[in-house]
């Protein structure tokens, strides 16, 4: 069990990495359980966000800076997904109603 | 101090996570996920990501999250659905995460961290030090981000132009 010295008091590491896994799991339930697509894509940003925390957590216990720059750069990609999914949702809500995302299913053979 | 700050804080993310899947207003999720971000941010800084930090909340609470309401509002308020088309969803999906989540939580059991070399922590998660691996060993990867951004933009432009068949 490994430690980390955290404004002088010790705390494990594992505390985040299980914060990590709770928040990513909340954001798995709400891509399966929803239906409204907005939903679905915060529930995605809620998932980055747990994946971050645990980088960040990993690059302070190794005292290594390259999972803090790879959180960044998983920021600028949750960003730009963030864009693009938002953009696709609007365009499709200008055409029909899609509340629900089982409506969205063209693409099925 | 620390302590109860962290565990604060991990309360905070994790209610707001449950508010993120519990509220059936788009809208009260999206705050809730502001919420979240937030507690993060400060765990981030309990963790010396100090550049991390003020990018959370810049990029993720004050851009990425605007964006959403905005569509939100832009969207209108979401009507109460019917029950779905597959019937065993809610219970398959609950089976799914708490496999997933047993098994993440065995994982954490054994898990070994490597001690690290003596590091300076003054000098660690600063803004210098997220530069210095930036604009050298990554500086590929980092330009390469700009791009994707820039393709990000443009297909958001694309998307969301008004079409000429609509005027």
């Amino acid at each position: 069990m490994s430690t980390l010295d955290i404004g002088g008091s010790q705390l494990g590491t594992s505390w985040f990495l299980l914060l990590s896994a709770i928040l990513f799991v909340l954001g798995a339930i709400g891509v399966l359980v929803r239906r409204n697509p907005l939903v679905i894509l915060i529930s995605i940003e809620l998932m980055l966000n747990a994946a971050n925390l645990a980088l960040v957590a990993f690059s302070r216990q190794l005292l290594n800076m390259e999972g803090q720059l790879f959180a960044l750069m998983s920021m600028t990609v949750a960003a730009a997904e963030a864009v693009v999914g938002l953009a696709i949702l609007v365009d499709i809500f200008r055409t029909r109603d899609a509340e629900d995302i089982d409506d969205l299913s063209e693409l099925r053979g | 101090m620390a302590l109860a700050v962290f565990f604060v804080a991990a309360a905070m993310a994790i209610l707001g996570g449950i508010g993120v899947v519990a509220f059936h207003q788009p809208i009260r999720s999206v705050l809730s996920l502001v919420v979240v971000m937030l507690a993060l941010s400060v765990i981030f800084l309990l963790l010396s990501a100090q550049f991390v930090f003020v990018v959370q909340i810049i990029v993720y609470a004050g851009a990425v999250m605007v964006l959403f309401l905005f569509v939100i509002a832009l969207l209108g308020p979401a009507r109460v659905l019917a029950h779905g088309r597959l019937r065993f969803q809610t219970w398959l999906s609950g089976l799914f995460v708490l496999v997933l989540l047993g098994l993440m939580w065995s994982l954490l059991q054994g898990v070994q961290y490597r001690q690290p070399e003596k590091g300076d922590l003054s000098f660690f998660g600063t803004v210098q030090s997220v530069a210095a691996g930036l604009f050298t060993t990554y500086l590929y990867p980092f330009e390469l981000t700009s791009i994707l951004l820039l393709v990000a933009a443009i297909g958001a432009i694309y998307l969301s132009r008004k079409r000429i068949d609509d005027i």
